[in-house]
């Protein structure tokens, strides 16, 4: 298993109906946690950097939404490989490849986790899916995953 | 003893006993051979249907050999005639740690559709779907693929000699075929009873039946006597237990061995384990809808359980009446064979009182017994989190123990230096693990008000204020700080314990009352680090504040360049300021704080320490000094309560029952000398001067700086005493705090 690394990047809890009106930037990927709740990383954030500079600008989505800087999350991203022995671990049906990209999640070995499962276009450079978490849980499943 | 002869027969051993076997033969075949019967009695269907040849196998019970391969030394014990196997005496655990479970790996793969069952109906189902471009997986025991369950997803759970293997599903056929009945009369449980399937099986392995009768569809090709009409009885030997002979309502026929061919029942347990909605197909003799047989009148309807066709009259004369609770009422259905055997008969007799034919019932995994070992595969204990300081804490000698769900420091090796640091100097404390939630909104205020039994509303930009968490009933289910940071924006801390449900506990009122608020879980986000002592404010001096917060006032500043939340308050009752900030920035946070301490005395304390401070401050732990119906009036914390408020959760059951009289209070209590175990119990004098119990101790301390042991307790009987007794001596009670009761070094 490659090595986790803090995901900098900007959490936005807004109304769902603002949020879903978004574009986002084109080298952004969007966590959607929840209706309300995201959580953006840029693509060099996610790759590998973890600067602690690497926050998202973004402009503030209405007077009252939280906009605020998140680095409580590490992960890494999986080749196919890796993915399929993440897989080995999960409980429950991965979506399908016609739903991705897609955001899944649910327990990994037993540890509450996140899936973001890219598209095959995405996945051709070994970027299969990003496995995060948050920091506080990430030495225990990257323990149970190795 | 060996598991061959001299001659190089293999041999298993049957009950401490050696016996040969031939090769291909199953264990169960094996002991047939010998003469002797795998359990006690009971037909055999040598189809894995029935309960009558389960034994212990190399240690594991409730195996059925007739489904293993004898192998050489294969060590077989049989099941007591009645009752459970005895389970083996294992070592006591340790409970301090994880429990160490068998290593039995799980393996999970996708299949487009899976077919249970390669005989006649499975391999057709196979085939079509397949030339209908489908990819299909077919699972078989036979092929060491032996299903045991079905799960709504759906998943199919396969257990394999080397593995679980967890197979989620697209779709589903269940091809399992069709068992036969056995006979429920007096006299079934005797030895020598074979369905006809078996017959044949025992006689193409050359088991010899000995003089071999037949009742209803006879065995192919195995010589016997068939013998027409219904069986009424099965006669036997009672010394030997063994069958000579049968009676039907044609005649009586001497033999050895019974074969009876009373008629089939689909194997469609796997089917009945999910709901309708999932994608789950039974066909071939699985699916059919085969006659029931005549409701019997006596004899043992469950071998399982050896439920008697009277013991299932008595369940019915108390007035269970539907098959689900025919079957919990009686155990029938519940045992080894999980109604295989019985099914037919149970729905059979609840027809016939009933007028009605009963659906079979919802089964209900596994449909074999499976070891622990191998139901606990791949399951993960509890995942407890870390802080971002947990290696500091490690290098520092940290003792760490698991509190609510995070690993904490206990104590740093010692808890007494941890408090005279703060008291004395300054100390760091780890709180990253208390809750933290950013709440904003044009609500915000309402919401708060609504929530918290304070007011809020008068709360400055930059000021704080703790308040309790009530429930509807004016309990109190957890604590904290409101902090505002803007006209409609707030930060909420709560105990590190109770921050899950405290979330859930906001989110769903702001969905209940419908306003316009939005929330942010920063608990795991930010980490927290606590500065406490006389000398804390110097501390943070040195790293860059040169104006600390007043008490209950917060600030945003960078120390030692980290940008921090700096929250004034007093858990310990010294100055204390939390430090909330990034986690990714926390070990470069505490490093510069230990480093400008040093010539302060600076040490970290752990929670022993910490436990310690607050009591002598007379400060509540919620789920420690609180009860599940803990009211403020109770905790004698109603100065936290404002009942002039319009409203607030909890407000109309503390009005009313702040009318009662209060028969229970948490007090404090001093004791000389070293302080009472937690749990003590608290007795107090009655009118006639005998002490009675009267209470417990919620948490105690013995107090270097008081020099003797300070309580929290309950007592929970009027008239309030003035002086109990706990732990064989006289304690004094006392109001709390213990320690600076006009607050003075807190505000410093």
């Amino acid at each position: 298993m490659p090595s986790p690394y803090t995901l900098h990047g900007t959490r936005i809890v807004a109304s769902p109906t603002t949020l879903d009106a978004v574009v986002w930037p084109i080298d952004t990927t969007a966590l959607r946690f929840a209706p309300d709740d995201v959580f953006v990383i840029d693509d060099e954030s996610a790759n590998a950097t973890g600067d602690a500079n690497d926050y998202v600008n973004l402009n503030v989505i209405g007077e009252h939404a939280i906009v605020a800087p998140e680095a409580g999350f590490v992960g890494c991203w999986l080749d196919a490989d890796q993915l399929a022995h993440v897989a080995e671990h999960i409980d429950w049906t991965l979506p399908p490849l016609a739903d991705r990209p897609v955001l899944a999640q649910g327990f990994i070995a037993g540890v509450p986790a996140k899936l973001y499962l890219a598209t095959g276009e995405e996945a051709v450079t070994a970027r299969h899916a990003l496995l995060l978490t948050n920091a506080a849980y990430a030495h225990e499943l990257w323990e149970r995953l190795s | 003893m060996t598991g061959t002869t001299s001659t190089g027969t293999p041999r298993i051993i049957f009950d401490g006993q050696p016996i040969p076997y031939a090769v291909g033969d199953s264990v169960a075949m094996a002991v047939l051979r010998a003469g002797q019967h795998p359990h006690h009695g009971g037909t055999l269907c040598l189809a894995g249907d029935c309960p009558s040849c389960v034994c212990e196998v190399g240690g594991i019970a409730y195996v059925r050999t007739c489904q293993t391969p004898a192998t050489p030394g294969l060590s077989i014990r049989r099941h007591p005639e009645i009752g459970a196997p005895a389970l083996r005496p294992v070592p006591q655990p340790d409970v301090t740690r994880p429990p160490v479970l068998a290593d039995i790996s799980v393996r999970r793969i996708e299949a487009d559709l899976v077919v249970i069952g390669r005989g006649d109906s499975g391999r057709a189902a196979a085939g079509d779907a397949e030339r209908a471009g489908r990819s299909v997986t077919v699972l078989d025991a036979a092929d060491g693929n032996e299903v045991v369950a079905i799960y709504s997803g759906p998943t199919v759970i396969v257990r394999r000699s080397d593995a679980m293997v967890h197979v989620h599903a697209h779709d589903i056929v269940v091809a399992t075929g069709a068992a036969e009945l056995h006979p429920v009369c007096p006299g079934n449980m005797l030895i020598g009873i074979v369905t006809a399937r078996a017959a044949e099986q025992m006689h193409a392995a050359g088991v010899d039946l000995g003089v071999a009768v037949a009742v209803g569809v006879a065995p192919v090709a195995v010589p016997c006597t068939v013998l027409d009409g219904t069986i009424v009885e099965v006669v036997g030997e009672p010394t030997s237990g063994r069958v000579t002979g049968v009676v039907t309502t044609s005649g009586t026929a001497v033999c050895d061995t019974l074969i009876v061919g009373l008629g089939l029942s689909g194997r469609d347990l796997l089917s009945r384990m999910t709901g309708p909605d999932q994608p789950v197909t039974l066909v071939g003799p699985a699916s059919e809808k085969f006659a029931l047989p005549a409701c019997p009148t006596e004899g043992i309807i469950c071998p399982c359980s050896k439920v008697a066709v009277e013991d299932l009259q008595g369940v019915w004369d108390r007035g269970f009446h539907e098959l689900e609770l025919v079957k919990r009422a009686s155990l029938c259905g519940t045992g080894t064979c999980q109604g295989g055997v019985c099914g037919p008969y149970l729905r059979s007799f609840v027809a016939d009182r009933s007028g009605s034919v009963p659906e079979p019932f919802t089964a209900r995994p596994a449909s074999r017994q499976i070891t622990l070992g191998e139901a606990s595969a791949d399951v993960y204990t509890d995942a407890f989190r870390r802080s971002p300081l947990h290696d500091e804490h490690l290098a520092l000698g940290a003792r760490l123990d698991r509190f609510g769900t995070w690993f904490r420091p206990w104590n740093y090796g010692d808890p007494i230096a941890e408090y005279w640091a703060v008291r004395e100097a300054v100390s760091l404390g780890d709180v990253s693990t208390l809750g933290k939630l950013l709440v904003s909104g044009p609500d915000a205020v309402e919401l708060l008000e609504r929530l918290y039994p304070t007011t809020v509303a008068d709360i400055r930009v930059g000021r704080s204020r703790y308040v309790l968490l009530l429930n509807e009933r004016g309990h109190l289910i957890d604590d904290g700080m409101i902090c505002r940071e803007g006209e409609n924006r707030f930060v909420l801390t709560f105990t590190s314990g109770g921050a899950a449900n405290a979330e859930m506990w906001v989110r769903d009122w702001v969905e209940t009352w419908n306003l316009n608020v939005h929330i942010l879980d920063q608990t795991m986000s930010l980490a927290a680090i606590n500065v406490t002592g006389p000398l804390a404010a110097e501390l943070l001096g040195r790293l860059g504040v040169d104006e600390p917060p007043k008490f209950l006032q917060h600030i945003h500043a960078d120390v030692a360049g980290v940008p921090c939340h700096v929250m004034r308050l007093s858990f310990t009752g010294e100055a204390s300021f939390e430090l909330h900030h990034a986690v990714d920035r926390s070990v470069e946070l505490w490093r510069a704080l230990m480093g400008a301490g040093q010539d302060l005395g600076i040490k970290p304390h752990g929670l022993q320490a910490l436990f310690g401070l607050r009591l002598e401050k007379g400060h509540v732990i919620v789920g420690m000094d609180s009860e599940m119906d803990s009211t403020p009036r109770r905790l004698n914390m109603d100065w936290a309560v404002k009942m002039g408020k319009p409203d607030f959760l909890g407000k109309s059951a503390l009005a009313r029952t702040n009318e009662l009289p209060n028969e229970r209070r948490l007090f404090g209590f001093t004791i000389e000398g070293d302080a009472p175990t937690e749990g003590s119990p608290i007795y107090a004098a009655d009118d006639n001067g005998v002490e009675r119990l009267a209470g417990h101790v919620a948490s105690s301390f013995t107090s270097p700086l008081l020099g003797h042991g300070i309580m929290l307790g309950w007592i929970k009987k009027l008239p309030w005493p003035h002086t109990v007794t706990i732990d064989g001596r006289t304690a004094t009670v006392a109001e709390p705090p213990f320690y600076d009761p006009q607050g003075r070094r807190a505000r410093a």
